[in-house]
């Protein structure tokens, strides 16, 4: 898994590509509660994501959490494989997927 | 049995060590014992030789004095009688006088030096027990053999002061003896006789016996007194130390205890450094051992521990199957195959009433204990507000509600909650993030129902869930999974799928839920032959009849 930040003001675009499971999930988690104080909007770019387990659900999850008392979040670019876990699980409901 | 073979290996090692050693140092000192003997005994020799044939050389050179040169040639030819006989007398005594066996004087023949006539010849037999007979005047002889001939050269040619030959070692039963040769020169000064004095050697023996005694004695002496205090230190320093050690070992290896330290027990820095080595590796062995003790003790109760929660978890799912032995309308059947000793899974089926059957299929994130934990809570709470009469959408909001509430450590749920009415076919379920229930037409073919889902049960807390209705006609079958189904996975990483799932499904439309299951479970393994099973496996199938 590789994670690509970029601040651009207070919006904060984090690329997450690989698997995002178990094993890796701890990581981003770590990358996104470090930089998460001082930003009003996050956007979460999944273009290089090829699967994400419910460790990364919960990391969504706690993501959204904290943005819904900001600006909120954004996934955006997410493909098939993705979408469809995102369906099955209900986080399309909850989520803004662009 | 043990104790006699400690103690023998212990001798065995004592004997061989001490032995070895000692007995070197012993064949060492005897050894040098002999090459000083020889030594010794060769110096001895040739001093004495030395300092003997010189006292012979200066009793013979006095001898050769004694002798008129000029005139030997005329004692020959018969002349000279009266100067002869005074000088054979005085030759005779001087022979007596200083104790030889011989003088005599000869003329050697100067071509080849292979004869001799004899001049004077005085005898003394009783210096040397001997039993010579002097030779007459004239009377002529061979040399006696190369030594003499190159000897008698030499001195003729006045090439050597003197000559001597040793008999030490006599083959012809004569006593050792030097004869030492001195040349007898005319007025003009050549050299025209030779005058030889045969002397016994006897003290050369007589001395040198007490001498090799008093070597060979004080060699012994000294090789047994060096090895018995080589010994002595040898077992202080060495054996000693080494036996202990060698014991600690032998009874550490047996009886695995720790024993008394050996600690410094050597100012050899090896013995010491191999001592500390051994007690450094019982400290370490005997608390590894009570280490591993207690953590194979802690493991054994863990897995008995494990082994008793997987049964808790097995009873709180049915598996006593028909489950209604006395419906005709109905049949179900569910199992779960946790890829550890418990799992996250679980299904749940009962009879609200006579008309309602509810139907219950849950996965929670993660796998083993934490998930088991949940899971038993979770599938508690469903079932509980399922027996309740609640609707499915009713049932998960409240269990979501009540998940989040205790869910500190955020695990998601997924569950499927369906309601079959009996009587008419009416199924209403609602689904937290969980897999698409597969429901089969009246056709017989089984096709995924792609049914609204809710978000999954322990993420928002006041997430509302909505439910659905299905008709289900007489003779279809309704079958629910977890996704240890569409992601089992093979060995080169690609999953069963839903797909794969359907086809499996399809292939045998006609079957009961019992089979449907087990063939499931057949095309699951046959897809994953050897991969290690990843994920809990959970089904739940149940056929409706209707009346």
């Amino acid at each position: 898994m590789t994670i690509n930040k970029e601040l651009d003001g207070t919006t904060l675009t984090v690329a997450v590509a690989g698997r995002l499971d178990t094993n890796t999930a701890p990581e981003l988690e770590e990358e996104l509660m470090n930089s998460l104080s001082d930003v009003k909007v996050l956007v979460l770019d999944f273009e290089g994501l090829e699967y994400i387990s419910s460790a990364g659900l919960r990391i969504l999850l706690s993501a959204h959490k904290i943005m819904s008392k900001q600006d909120g979040m954004k996934v955006r670019n997410v493909n098939q494989a993705i979408q469809d876990i995102l369906d099955i699980t209900g986080f399309t409901d909850i989520l803004t997927i662009e | 049995m043990q104790e006699k073979g400690i103690k023998n290996k212990t001798y065995h090692l004592r004997s061989s060590m001490a032995f070895n050693v000692i007995g070197a140092i012993v064949l060492l000192m005897i050894l040098f014992g002999l090459i000083s003997c020889l030594i010794g005994a060769v110096s001895f020799t040739n001093s004495l030789k030395k300092e003997y044939s010189t006292t012979t050389y200066h009793m013979a050179d006095t001898a050769a004095l004694l002798v008129n040169g000029d005139h030997l040639d005329d004692y020959l030819a018969g002349k000279e009688n009266a100067e002869y006989e005074i000088t054979k007398g005085r030759l005779d005594v001087f022979c007596e006088t200083i104790h030889v066996s011989l003088v005599y004087v000869i003329q050697v023949d100067q071509s080849d030096y292979g004869r001799f006539v004899s001049i004077f010849n005085s005898v003394d037999n009783t210096v040397d027990d001997s039993s010579y007979t002097p030779w007459e005047l004239g009377h002529k002889r061979d040399t006696t053999n190369d030594e003499y001939r190159r000897k008698y050269k030499e001195l003729y040619e006045q090439k050597a002061e003197y000559e001597t030959v040793y008999r030490i070692k006599t083959t012809d039963g004569q006593h050792p003896h030097i004869t030492t040769m001195v040349p007898v020169k005319n007025s003009a000064g050549d050299v025209v006789a030779i005058l030889c004095m045969q002397r016994p050697i006897r003290e050369l023996r007589n001395a040198r016996k007490p001498y090799m005694i008093v070597i060979a004695v004080s060699t012994v002496l000294l090789a047994v007194i060096g090895s018995l205090l080589a010994g002595a230190f040898l077992r202080k320093q060495f054996v000693n130390p080494v036996q202990r050690i060698s014991n600690e070992a032998t009874r550490f290896s047996q009886e695995n205890t720790k024993g008394e330290e050996l600690g410094n027990l050597s100012r050899i820095k090896e013995i010491s450094n191999l001592a500390k080595s051994i007690d450094t590796m019982e400290n370490d062995m005997t608390s590894y051992v009570e280490n591993l003790t207690s953590v194979t003790a802690e493991k054994e109760r863990i897995g008995t521990e494990l082994g008793l929660a997987r049964s808790i978890q097995e009873n709180s799912l049915q598996s006593v199957f028909p489950a209604f032995p006395d419906r005709t309308d109905f049949d179900i059947y569910a199992l779960m195959d946790p890829a550890r000793e418990v799992g996250g899974d679980f299904y749940h089926f009962r009879l609200i009433d006579d008309d309602h059957l509810a139907l219950i299929i849950g996965d929670v994130s993660g796998k083993g204990i934490p998930a088991a934990l949940v899971m038993m809570v979770t599938n508690i709470l469903t079932s509980d507000r399922m027996r309740m009469g609640k609707t499915p959408a009713e049932t998960l909001t409240f269990v979501n509600k009540d998940i989040c509430e205790r869910n500190r450590a955020s695990m998601f749920v997924t569950e499927w909650v369906g309601v079959l009415e009996l009587s008419t076919g009416k199924l209403i379920a609602s689904n937290a993030g969980h897999e698409y229930p597969v429901l089969q037409r009246a056709d017989g073919t089984f096709e995924l129902i792609k049914d609204k889902h809710g978000l999954v049960i322990g993420g928002l807390e006041d997430t509302v869930y909505t439910e659905y209705e299905l008709q289900m006609t007489p003779g279809t079958k309704l079958f629910v999974y977890t996704d240890g189904v569409p992601e089992a996975t093979d060995a080169e990483d690609k999953m069963f799928g839903t797909d794969r799932m359907l086809d499996a499904l399809n292939a045998h439309p006609e079957a009961s839920p019992e089979q449907v299951l087990k063939n499931m479970q057949q095309a699951v393994n046959d897809f994953v032959k050897d991969a290690e099973q990843f994920d809990d496996l959970t089904m739940l199938c149940v056929e409706y009849k209707g009346k």
